[in-house]
């Protein structure tokens, strides 16, 4: 959102949010009528292209009027209700934020299923969902009468922008229910004495939008189908149909190379303007590393005391008047930071900018997407996706990427989320594009290493369990329980392992494990007692092999997939398992070892029988990030036989037994 | 004061979802609000040093005092203010810095401050400006409810947070009622009550050991100390129903308010009064009851219709402003709209049930089993539910009409819930089942227990023909009939897909619970709209190594699908409260496994036996030539288990647990050889 003759960055960040949230579900246009139901709609039993579906829109057109002073959008739709379940859709609410806007001149009706007609002329209630100082989010709420299975409803009203503000709008065509039908149109804000611009970008629609003579741009679209979430999928922003249409100040660049040299000529002034604090840094530098450190050594210890200092943007959030009574102050500048020994996440990364080149190391910022939202993708001109900051360090040739600002990476790591996306490498001339590393399997690993006894009894096993959380894997723990206490954190691990091994348990965390430092692994160790874990067959006792095998056990159960499957990053699980039997049991046989590779994903299981003890080893690697739907049933087939290798079964002869087969 | 009859049963699901936004907005406006300098008042200082009441590792805060004073100025207004503190012991004690005071249209909040003692350095003071206010959510479209938000700054462990408010109401009862039990442990806390002259009040102590008043002269009051937290627990009671509550009326002079609720036909009378008229049938209802029942012989049929058109054809949509929280709207206006909550669709189906000549009784109750009990005094909080008692004329006679009392006064009553879309007249859902309920007669109020069905009522009989190949591999035919509860949510599951290709996913789901790996064949369902037929799966599946050859042998595990062991019991912490279950039910399992050419059964698992008053559990294998059938049976007999049988309940999950993962052990049969 772009106020027309001023505006500052915090109002902008506060209401783009609401703005977004409120605009984005529905938008329409009340200069129309409703328009008559046709004997299709209403002989509608199923939309054979949304079988199935408890209700669908049979039409929705967002008409949008951007004119500055009286802008508005009208938002109209009209659905078909086939179930009892898609009865729910007559329940409609208007959320709006007071300060940009308010919805009027709100109709709807049902249409029965024999094509009589229920005006609505109850009440139109106002909702106050949020109400404090300076914010008031409010929803339109009505219901609709005598609406049945085969009722057609249909509702339309204004969004009457605030005067003087311009809002970026999208028109999300993936809804929640099939769209049979839709029409969307805007008419930009255009003024000969504003350098106001807008540029639009979309995804996943067949006729994209055009802009006509009139200025007004339009689009339709049919058929669109309804959103349904899936597990292991890429965020939804990447999978729906959408258009976003963007304002901006300032002349608008089409050429795609030249927008990008601008826009990282900006980011690069930015950058230096908070990072060009040479003295004081060096004087900071001086504290840190020693003259005959090497530069790896420098960079590392540059790396481990930026992510010493208080971090607020993984902090508690806290209230103005705490920030007040600590004197803490807007920091302009890398040395600011380094000053108050704190900073947003931000700050930090390039406060590890300022001091490495103080150091005299060969560093350069970066701005890089995230891609835990969404796909950044340069072709859309969209430089306010390029939204964290990086550090390039070139240590004996090679670069390495850091984000102490991220608080809990180590040194060279970066959030799963920054991996494998593209950025800008910056410097004074607009930067060049890079790709940031994607990790490896080994980059995140889990390693479980179990010494255990059978209990000739209960059949229950029982011993020690140390499990080493590295790179990223230790990342998210640290990151997860960042604000708790001992307690949490214990309860919080002791859960890790809970859920890991497919029956109930008893393990309790014995050590107390580094949650700061992020230049080691979290080690955790526990007690663990794993109860009738060794089962009776007859004169037998079966011991199956996958004792962590509980995240395993309902990884694509369904059949059918719609999108890719999506990995956040690769991972490796890591298990070794020693059971030491009881006197006198004997192992009568052990399953076939396996190793399957498939590349993107592997596993292994082995069991060993050596001197009383059953040695078993597990490992489950994934190394892939996005996979096409066509793969989804290889990639279900492998979960499945580690399932079924999992639950192989050693088969155990107690000390009194003798063997039969 | 603020419980309304809204009923949780059917949660309408809003086209547009806010949650998340809500909950980021407050962050913004919460965080963002202008400060206010100022110490804490004296008697949170006072506090600083008391010693904390008895508290374990895992509490989060406790409270150091509380004072809540009530001043009865009128039958029509009553002021309350409040005082509190916490210590923060946690992280996760920072909840308690956002004070949230809920009021409706008859409530005004005012004089609300919070304060904060850090453990160093200068106090901390918010003030009324600079509170938020927000809807709360529920399952009302649209209520008048809302809560006044204000976060107190550094609300962090070691520290004490405090605040204060008044509450100005116009209130719809004479009652009120102390929570003084909550989840975190209290060192103090004070209740006063005064009242107008000639007013007297009655109080009640509800899960806790009775506390005598003191005072006189139109004030008194009640201290209760080091009362201990509540730490939830899973399938415990209600709250409502564990935790020490004061129920206090307040008796104007001259003769009792019913408002006053001193006893349950107090508060039936108040609810008869309140519904009065309600029922009129409309000419377009009198109408439309025509049209359904027409065609029917019978009474029951009659009745049978009427249910099926509240059930179904009437939207549950909740609109309560003020009284509309417990009062329902004219019959006349829900046929119009074809929505309504639970109250109104109990007021539409007694109006229609009017016009055929069968009467009918509000029952108003808690959705919750064990909120109330015939120990519970009359309170408005107690309920938020309304069904019907339907008094079954004399020839209204089926053995499908099983949630019936018989009534000293009023004869034969059908309880009905009409909220309630898939449970047929006749039954009732588990929830319902030996719950108490006040029931809303021409003689006044009475506090009635509904009947508990047997467990045949609610069950799965699951019947599987299983083809075993030499690899391990199974081929499986399986017919589940489900009624009851077990039939509702299935029912329920498969409403809510939003694309055909989903229905499998129950299927599948359930079948992910027990078979690694499995492929649906074929899958039937059968009676999905039919809410009074028992509901239906038939699905074919393929499970490749089902059966886990090792070492020469098949292991075979004959509990094929399904589980009814529970790990709910196997935790650290010793049982404190109850485990509830949801209703009684009774559930089989037949599975027939014909095993491959060439192997023989060398061991079967033992059976196994286990029978408590509370459930049962009995399963067996045998081998007929080819065939292993194994079959078991798990019932619920009781619906409650105490604390105090925790180690029963716990050990009869074990034996189930053990019994669905013991294996028979199949082996290559001996080959016979013959003499030539």
């Amino acid at each position: 959102m772009v106020r027309l003759r001023s505006w500052s960055w915090s109002a902008v960040a506060t209401w783009m949010a609401m703005a977004v949230a409120v605009l984005s579900p529905t938008a329409a246009h009340a200069g129309f009528g409703f328009q008559p139901p046709s004997a299709e709609e209403l002989a509608m039993k199923a939309e054979p292209k949304a079988p199935g579906a408890p209700a669908i829109i049979l039409y929705r057109q967002v008409d949008r009027d951007d004119n500055g002073s009286t802008s508005h959008e009208d938002d109209y739709i009209r659905i078909k209700i086939l179930t009892e379940e898609g009865r729910k859709y007559a329940d409609i609410e208007i959320p709006f934020v007071k300060e940009s806007g308010n919805i009027s001149r709100i109709k709807a009706r049902t249409i029965r299923p024999d094509g009589t007609i229920a005006n609505y002329e109850g009440k139109v209630f106002d909702k106050t969902i949020v109400k404090a100082k300076g914010v008031k989010y409010l929803a339109k709420t009505l219901t609709l009468p005598d609406v049945q299975v085969g009722s057609v409803i249909e509702y339309f009203y204004t969004t009457d922008l605030s005067e003087d503000w311009i809002f970026d709008s999208h028109w999300i065509l993936s809804q929640e229910l099939f769209t049979k039908k839709a029409k969307f149109s805007l008419k930009p804000y255009h003024n000969d004495y504003s350098n106001m611009s807008v540029r639009w970008s979309w995804q996943g629609v067949d006729n994209p939008p055009k802009q006509d003579p009139d200025k007004v741009v339009r689009m339709e679209a049919n058929d669109v189908k309804a959103f349904l979430a899936e597990d292991y999928m890429p965020p939804e922003n990447e999978l729906k149909s959408r258009v976003d249409f963007t304002y901006s100040s300032g002349i608008l660049e089409k050429d795609q190379d030249k927008f990008w040299k601008q826009a990282g000529k900006k980011f690069y002034s930015g950058m230096d303007d908070f990072t060009n604090k040479r003295k004081a840094m060096e004087q900071a530098v001086a504290q840190i590393v020693s003259p005959g450190d090497t530069p790896e050594v420098k960079a590392r210890k540059i790396y481990a005391r930026v992510q010493q200092l208080r971090n607020v943007s993984f902090g508690v959030e806290r209230t103005e008047q705490e920030k007040k009574r600590d004197k803490e102050k807007p920091q302009n500048n890398v040395e600011d930071v380094w000053k108050a020994g704190w900073g947003n996440g931000y700050g930090l990364t390039w406060l590890y900018l300022g001091l490495v080149k103080a150091a005299g190391l060969e560093a350069y910022g970066a701005r890089i997407s995230n891609r835990s939202e969404y796909f950044f993708n340069p072709n859309k001109l969209e430089d306010r996706k390029l939204d964290t900051n990086a550090v390039v360090v070139r240590l004996n040739g090679k670069e390495v990427y850091c984000d102490p600002g991220a608080a809990f990476t180590a040194f060279g790591e970066l959030p799963w989320g920054e991996t494998n996306v593209k950025g800008i490498r910056l410097d004074k001339d607009g930067g060049q594009w890079i790709m940031t590393p994607m990790t490896t399997s080994a980059d995140a690993r889990t390693e479980r290493k179990a010494e255990l006894k059978l209990d000739e009894e209960s059949g229950s096993l029982e011993g020690k369990l140390v499990v080493t959380y590295t790179g990223l894997q230790a990342y998210e723990l640290r990151d997860q329980e960042r604000n708790q206490d001992e307690v949490s954190k214990k309860k919080y691990l002791e859960n890790e392992i809970r859920e890991s091994v497919p029956v109930t348990i008893e393990v309790e965390l014995v050590n107390k494990p580094e949650w700061k430092d992020t230049s080691v692994p979290l080690v955790a160790e526990f007690t663990l007692r794993v109860p009738g874990w060794a089962m009776s067959a007859g004169k037998r006792a079966l011991l199956a092999t996958g004792l962590f095998s509980a995240a395993e056990k309902h990884v694509f159960d369904h059949a059918a997939r719609t999108y890719p499957i999506y990995y956040e990053y690769p991972t490796l699980k890591v298990d070794d398992v020693t059971i030491e039997l009881p006197a006198g049991w004997k192992v009568s046989s052990v399953p076939e070892a396996l190793d399957r590779d498939l590349k993107a994903v592997a596993f292994s299981s082995k069991v060993e029988s050596v001197k009383g003890k059953l040695h078993l080893t597990r490992s489950l690697r994934t190394d892939a990030m996005l996979l096409d739907t066509k793969y989804y049933s290889t990639v279900q087939s492998f979960y499945r036989m580690v399932r079924t290798t999992d639950e192989q079964q050693i088969v155990l002869l107690p000390g009194t037994s003798t063997a039969s087969n | 004061m603020n419980n309304r009859l809204f009923c949780c049963r059917a949660l309408p699901l809003l086209p547009i979802r806010r949650g998340a936004l809500t909950l980021a907005l407050l962050v913004v406006c919460l965080s963002s609000a202008a400060w206010a300098g100022g110490d804490a008042p004296g008697w949170m200082h006072a506090l600083v040093s008391v010693p904390l009441p008895e508290h374990d590792e895992k509490t989060n805060a406790v409270l150091l005092f509380s004072d809540t004073t009530v001043v009865v100025v009128s039958a029509d207004k009553v002021k309350t203010h409040v005082r509190e503190a916490y210590k923060i012991l946690r992280p996760g004690g920072r909840d308690f810095g956002v004070v949230k005071v809920p009021f409706d249209s008859q409530q005004k909040v005012t004089g609300m401050r919070g304060w904060c003692i850090p453990a160093q350095g200068k106090d901390f003071e918010v003030k009324d400006k600079e509170a938020a206010e927000v809807s709360l959510p529920g399952a009302e479209l649209v209520n008048d409810v809302k809560a006044k938000l204000l976060q107190i700054p550094a609300a962090e462990p070691g520290n004490i947070v405090g605040y204060e408010y008044e509450v100005e109401e116009r209130p719809l009862a004479l009652q009120d009622v102390w929570n003084f039990q909550e989840l975190s442990p209290a060192k103090e806390k004070h209740y006063s009550v005064q009242l107008p002259p000639g007013w007297e009040y009655k109080a009640t102590f509800l899960n806790y050991p009775e506390v005598k008043a003191t005072g006189g002269g139109g004030q008194w009051q009640w201290v209760v100390n080091d009362v201990p937290g509540i730490r939830k627990e899973a399938d415990m009671p209600p709250l409502s129903g564990v935790a020490g509550q004061m129920i206090i009326s307040f008796l104007p002079p001259g003769g009792r308010s019913v408002s006053s609720f001193a006893s349950w036909p107090e508060m039936g009378e108040w609810y008869k009064s309140l519904t009065n008229g309600r029922r009129d049938a409309s000419p377009e209802i009198k109408q439309k009851v025509a049209a359904l029942t027409s065609s029917k012989t019978t009474t029951l049929a009659k009745m049978k219709a009427l249910a099926a058109f509240v059930q179904n054809d009437v939207r549950y949509v909740a609109i309560e402003l003020g009284i509309g929280g417990w009062q329902p709207h004219p019959a006349a206006d829900i046929f119009v709209h074809r929505y309504g909550d639970c109250k109104d669709k109990a007021t539409l189906m007694g109006s229609m049930l009017h016009e055929i000549g069968v009467e009918s009784f509000y029952v108003v109750i808690n959705a919750e089993r064990g909120s109330v009990t015939d120990a519970t005094t009359a309170h408005m909080g107690a309920f938020d539910h309304v069904v019907l008692a339907i008094k079954l004329p004399d020839d209204v006679q089926s053995p499908d009409l099983l949630a019936t009392m018989n009534h000293p006064k009023l004869g034969r009553l059908l309880f009905f819930d009409p909220t309630s879309e898939l449970t047929p007249l006749g039954r009732t859902g588990g929830y319902l089942q030996a719950n108490w309920g006040l029931l809303v007669s021409p003689n006044g109020g009475e506090l009635v227990q509904l009947p508990k069905l047997a467990g045949e009522s609610n069950s799965i009989e699951r019947t599987g023909q299983f083809v075993l190949d030499a690899n391990g591999n199974l081929l499986g035919d399986i017919r589940e009939v489900r009624v009851g509860d077990r039939a509702n949510s299935q029912r329920a599951a498969m409403r809510a897909v939003r694309d055909s290709k989903e229905r499998i996913k129950p299927i599948e789901s359930m079948l992910a619970g027990s078979i690694s790996l499995f492929r649906i064949t074929k899958a039937t369902l059968v009676n999905l709209p039919d809410n009074d037929q028992p509901f239906e799966y038939r699905y074919s599946f393929e499970a490749a190594n089902y059966a886990k050859s090792a070492g020469g042998l098949l292991m075979l595990r004959l509990r094929a699908v399904g589980s009814k062991s529970s790990s709910l019991l196997e935790t650290k912490e010793a049982r404190k409260f109850a485990v509830e279950f949801d209703g009684p039910a009774k559930d089989t399992d037949v599975f027939e496994f014909t095993i491959p050419a060439g192997y023989e059964v060398e061991d079967l698992p033992p059976a196994v036996d286990a029978d408590f008053s509370f459930a049962s559990y009995h399963s067996k294998s045998t081998v007929q030539g080819k065939v292993i059938r194994y079959t078991r049976t798990f019932e619920v007999k009781e619906l409650s288990v105490p604390a105090s049988r925790a180690a029963e309940l716990k050990k009869f999950y074990r034996m189930i647990a053990g019994d669905e993962r013991n294996t028979a052990v199949l082996r290559m049969a001996v080959k016979q050889t013959s003499a030539q």
